[in-house]
């Protein structure tokens, strides 16, 4: 890492890349991404070509099928609406990305923000840290759950609470990094050459933060999908009739006995997912940062 | 050290700050009022009004902050707006509920999680390695309430064994306590078992690859006093770190367990009064969980510079 | 006793009054085995708001204070108003003053015996803290007129007030004066009713014992509506409070508890087949409404609402949102009551017209914009009601967004103009106890849709005012057309209630609010 000390004109952007292709580079032949990689993937894809391969329009209510059994026709059976379960599982897992993905990127950006300016500009550290510590004293769920309450059921909204749930430890996270980094030889070096606080947080600080940053927002990915189907559950995500994976096991709990394929197979689908990316974030862990092999 | 102890305790005080000026904007915020909650949907506008001004929620905001503050330095958390008694009152009828929970899981989860965690390790790399390890990654990603419901499912509903939801209090009978903490107990150890097996699992490898093991087994010692006396004992100094962290988690965690099993505790007080706008309690406790986490997160630190003063330095 | 002009259900309802020692109860009482003793443990979905009985109209409140108080005047079963704590109602001829004597030894849960003072006081605290205080807005005063008398003085002749003063919604229980005295929510809980409360512990249960010094109404034969005599055999009941359906009925079916409110439709089919349970249909529960608010564009334009009348297909709907247990009824009142209006309406409602519904819409103003559907998922079948309907309106062309909020938002937010169209409502207790409250919800300055127009205003008073029972169904029939013609909500449908029972629970009959009283648990 220190080699780029030496080499002062390297763009930031270059070494943005170069950091990235050296670990993910490493990261790809690892085993558990390879498998979680495939797994996760093929989710991916039956998200992004939803609307080609869920045999119904996943809204189409029809009040001859409630509830029906799966059969040819509806291999997941049918809801309280006579809904295509296969459909909404589909169409869900791609909100429930959808809402990850949201988050992990404004986690991402947040966390950054917050925790180079928190690491690098002494009087903020203090009082924005204590504004994190308070956030995080809260139990998660609970915060965004009442949050949630206060923005109002939908998609963006339910991203918006988790993100100001997560912040504060990414954050923290990015932060500690910067602290470290800050320190190092070829920092000073630059400093010494009159780099800009700009150039040297961009070029020197941050493209070297970025391994422990991305595996955490591994597992805020994983941790928002799961999450965001609390909130569903609890009647304060994305409103009906929109396909949440929380909202279909809410509506199926009342019909556990009677019909339990509704709320078993959407909880099958958040754990396919969620148990793929938690693969992948082993293996990026194991080659990324290994320091945190521990936890 | 009573330095050490009280600047960590002093630090406590605007992480609190920070907690209760946050619950009050939420609750500020929050769209609904608790008075058409209490007056019902038949309400005029001037009976609500009425409500408002009995609540006295009809104050600016400031003064609203003033007061809340000020009854907040005397140890005065207020009053509930709905279930007659004072928020101080309702929290601590309910913690036993939620205490019961947190720590019958943990404890499943520690001695499980050791136990499959020890498993792992030294069938390292072999099939049974390698099946508990996916079945601990398959705990982490279920979500638990979808797992409370699988296990009412086949345990309550199927098998009969055990009550479908609601609290037995452990003074009424012992062993209805057990039997409604069962469920919900090990759904939440499910989860976190697995996050305990992994940390067990890599810190007892770690700790096999050490000289003084290497040295043990050299000296012929058996293969089982090396591992359990010398391996695990050092293994497991990490893994009551992660117990600590994970009892100050536990407070969020039991959540939406006690919603999916009716349990009476804390967090569904809190999910309750969120609903309703019983701003008191939301406010009074987030404020306490809040509090709970902070100091239990303090005491972990305390006792783990006891045990080993270089963590000190490091801080 | 004096003679009096009496007004409402005419001469049975009279001789019942004037009468009291009439047979009038149904005739349980000489059901043979009742057992007496027992703990009886329910099941319902929410904590009571509360339990000082005036404040609160909510549902889980009465469930369990009807069975703690009692009024000065009930229901029947058959919602007519009989006398309770009154020995009889006595009206004089020009319905300004009404007499109340009232039944002597009657004693409260601590012991003491009720007398005018308890009543006068308990009423002055209603004025004040009652839920529906409106219903007393005609007494000018109350008088004691008698250690056992009280005289009530109105301002002016309204043949309705009896009708209106029996009212389980928020009933005008009667509680002792020096609780009388105490502002809301602060009271003990303290009534004459056949049980006494024991404990409330929030998300948990509240907790009922036998009141064992009950002095039961002798001058009727049996138990009726919310009155009527009264035998308690339970020793205790426990409310437990549980949310969620699923979990309902697996503590029923488990033997946790012998009564479960409120239970899902499939699972009551399901149950039936089940020997050791009973499942208890009540048909005629609510009324599926969808109201309009007639002060936010597009739904302030009288065609585009009559484009979402037309359009809506109820049968849709209602299978839906009911999970099967409704009945079709265009009707404003249930068929066979007295202010039933006929085929009023029934054209326009039986099936969706959706030419003449995009006729409508072309007649509006409508361009596009958002048809809000404020809905909240406390109540399920609201819901779900919110997201057919919402699915119908599409195709015609209707911009439909729906709007789930929780249930405190969604009680604030329709007292206001703005973020919504339209609102999914059961309503339970308005077509429950008549014609009057479906009426009053669109006339006056609190109307459901916001705004009102001349015809309900005036419809509103001959009801209220009418000297005989066909000029008030002939007013009840313009408010009908009315609703048909300008749209300030739409009927979906009458939506049924499924409870269920452990087949131990002998005697239960299902009411607005589960009765105590009369019921037994067999071995």
């Amino acid at each position: 890492m220190t080699a780029e000390a030496g080499v002062p004109d390297i763009s930031a952007t270059r070494a943005w890349v170069a950091r990235l292709k050296l670990g993910l580079g490493t990261a790809a032949r690892h085993r558990s991404i390879q498998v979680g990689g495939v797994l996760f993937g093929f989710i991916v894809l039956l998200a992004i070509f939803a609307d080609l391969i869920a045999p119904f329009d996943p809204n189409k209510n029809n009040f001859r099928a409630l509830l029906s059994a799966p059969d040819a026709v509806n291999i997941f059976g049918t809801d309280a609406f006579g809904r295509d379960i296969l459909s909404r599982v589909i169409h869900g897992t791609r909100l429930s990305l959808l809402v990850g993905l949201l988050v992990v990127v404004a986690t991402g950006i947040l966390g950054v923000i917050v925790g180079t300016f928190t690491g690098y500009v002494r009087w903020l550290d203090g009082p924005v840290m204590r504004v994190m510590d308070g956030l995080m004293a809260f139990p998660g769920i609970l915060l965004a759950i009442a949050l949630a309450a206060v923005l109002g059921p939908s998609v963006s909204n339910a991203a918006l609470a988790l993100t100001i749930t997560f912040t504060p430890r990414t954050a923290r996270i990015v932060r500690g990094s910067v602290l470290v980094l800050r320190e190092m030889p070829y920092v000073e070096a630059a400093k010494a050459c009159g780099a800009s606080h700009a150039r040297i947080v961009l070029k020197h600080i941050l493209p070297n933060a970025l391994p422990p940053l991305i595996v955490q927002l591994t597992f805020v990915f994983s941790v928002s999908i799961l999450a965001e189907a609390v909130l569903s559950f609890m009647g304060v995500g994305p409103p009906p009739p929109t396909p949440s994976l929380g909202n279909i096991i809410a509506e199926g709990r009342s019909y556990i006995q009677e019909a339990p394929w509704v709320a078993l197979m959407p909880g099958i689908a958040i754990a396919m997912t969620v148990l793929g990316l938690n693969i992948i974030g082993d293996g990026l862990r194991d080659t990324l940062d290994p320091r945190l092999r521990n936890l | 050290m009573t330095r050490y102890i009280l600047s960590r305790v002093l630090s406590a005080v605007p992480v609190l700050f920070v907690v209760s000026l946050v619950t009050f904007l939420l609750m500020w915020l929050v769209p609904g009022d608790v008075a058409s909650q209490i007056a019902g949907p038949d309400a005029t506008a001037a009976e609500l009004e009425a409500i408002r001004q009995r609540l006295q929620l009809d104050q600016p905001i400031h003064i609203q902050a003033f007061r809340w503050y000020g009854n907040l330095l005397q140890g005065d958390l207020g009053q509930s707006y709905l279930l007659h008694r004072s928020v101080v009152d309702a929290v601590f009828e309910r913690l036993p509920v939620t205490l019961s929970l947190a720590f019958m899981s943990l404890v499943l989860a520690v001695i499980f999680g050791v136990l499959l965690g020890v498993l792992a390790a030294t069938n390292h790399n072999n099939w049974i390695d390698q099946v508990t390890m996916a079945g601990a990654l398959l705990g982490l990603s279920l979500p638990d309430f979808w797992f409370g419901l699988v296990l009412i499912f086949f345990f309550a509903v199927g098998m009969g064994w055990f009550p479908t939801g609601g609290y037995t209090p452990f003074t009424e009978s012992p062993l209805g306590w057990l039997r409604s903490m069962t469920l919900p107990a090990c759904t939440l150890a499910f989860t976190q078992m697995g996050v305990i097996a992994r940390m067990v699992r890599s810190s007892m490898l770690e700790q096999m690859g050490q000289d003084y093991i290497r040295t043990a087994k050299a000296k012929g010692l058996p293969r089982g006093l090396v591992l359990f006396k010398h391996a695990l004992r050092n293994a497991l100094i990490p893994v009551i770190t992660l117990v600590g962290i994970m009892t100050g988690l536990l407070l969020g965690g039991t959540v939406v367990i006690e919603v999916v099993y009716s349990l009476p505790g804390v967090g569904r007080l809190i999910i309750g009064a969120i609903q309703n706008r019983d701003y008191p309690i939301v406010q009074g406790g987030l404020l306490m969980t809040a509090g709970i986490f902070v100091f239990v997160n303090i005491a972990v630190d305390i006792l783990y510079t006891i045990v080993d003063p270089r963590v000190r330095n490091d801080r | 006793m004096r003679k009096k002009k009496w007004i409402t259900n005419k001469a049975k309802l009279r001789k019942a009054l004037a009468i009291p020692a009439l047979v009038l109860g149904i005739a349980a009482s000489p059901v043979v085995g009742q057992v007496e003793g027992g703990e009886l443990v329910l099941a319902q979905s929410a904590n009571p708001p509360s339990l000082d009985a005036m404040t609160s109209s909510s549902e889980t409140a009465r469930n369990i204070n009807m069975n703690i108080y009692e009024p000065l005047v009930a229901i029947d079963e058959n919602v007519n108003p009989i006398p309770m704590l009154a020995k009889s109602i006595e009206p004089s001829e020009d319905l300004l003053t009404y007499v109340f004597p009232l039944r002597q030894g009657v004693l409260f849960h601590n012991g003491k015996e009720m007398t005018a003072e308890d009543v006068k006081a308990s009423l002055e605290r209603y004025r004040e803290v009652g839920a529906t205080r409106g219903m007393l807005d005609k007494v000018k005063e109350i008088e004691i007129t008698g250690d056992y008398e009280v005289t009530f003085h109105m301002s002016e002749a309204t043949p309705t007030f009896i009708e209106g003063f029996s009212s389980p919604r928020a009933p005008a229980v009667i509680i002792p004066a020096e609780e009388a005295a105490k502002p809301a929510n602060e009271i003990e809980i303290i009534g004459t009713g056949p049980f006494k409360f024991v404990e409330f512990v929030p998300d948990d249960h509240v907790t009922l014992e036998k009141f064992a010094d009950y002095v039961p109404n002798e001058d009727f034969d049996g138990p009726t509506g919310f009155g009527g005599k009264k035998t308690a055999y339970l020793d205790s009941a426990v409310y437990r409070i549980i949310p969620e359906a699923g979990a309902r009925i697996a503590a029923l079916e488990a033997g946790e508890v012998q009564w479960a409110d409120q239970i899902p439709v499939p699972a009551a089919k399901r149950m039936s087949a089940d020997e050791n349970l009973n499942v208890y249909e009540a048909r005629q529960w609510a009324f599926m409404t969808f109201i309009m608010n007639w002060n936010l564009p597009p739904t302030d334009d009288v065609n585009f609402r009559r484009a979402v009348l037309y359009a809506i297909e109820p049968e849709e709907v209602m299978a839906i949102a009911t999970e099967g247990f409704y009945d079709l009824n265009h009707g404003w009142q249930y068929p066979g009551r007295t202010y039933n209006a006929g085929d009023i309406g029934k054209e326009i409602y039986e099936s969706a017209h959706i030419d003449k519904a995009k006729e409508f819409l072309a007649m509006s103003d409508y361009d596009g914009e958002e048809f809000l559907i404020l809905t909240d998922p406390n109540y399920a079948e609201h819901s779900r009601a919110a997201v057919v309907l919402a699915e119908q309106l599409k195709p015609i062309g209707i911009n439909a967004v729906v709007k789930q909020l929780d249930w405190a938002t969604v009680l604030k937010i329709r007292l206001t103009d703005e973020g919504w169209n339209g609102w999914t409502l059961m309503q339970g207790l308005e077509p429950f106890l008549g014609p009057y409250g479906i009426a009053a919800k669109m006339r006056g300055d609190q109307t459901h849709m916001r705004g009102t127009a001349d015809v309900f205003e005036e419809s509103y008073n001959r009801l209220i005012t009418g000297k005989t029972v066909e000029d008030r169904q002939k007013a009840f029939a313009e408010i009908q057309t009315a609703i048909y013609d300008l749209v300030p909500q739409i009927k979906i449908g009458d939506v049924g209630r499924m409870q269920a029972g452990s087949a131990r629970l002998k005697g239960f009959k299902p009411f607005r609010a589960p009765r105590l009283n009369d019921i037994w648990l067999e071995d």
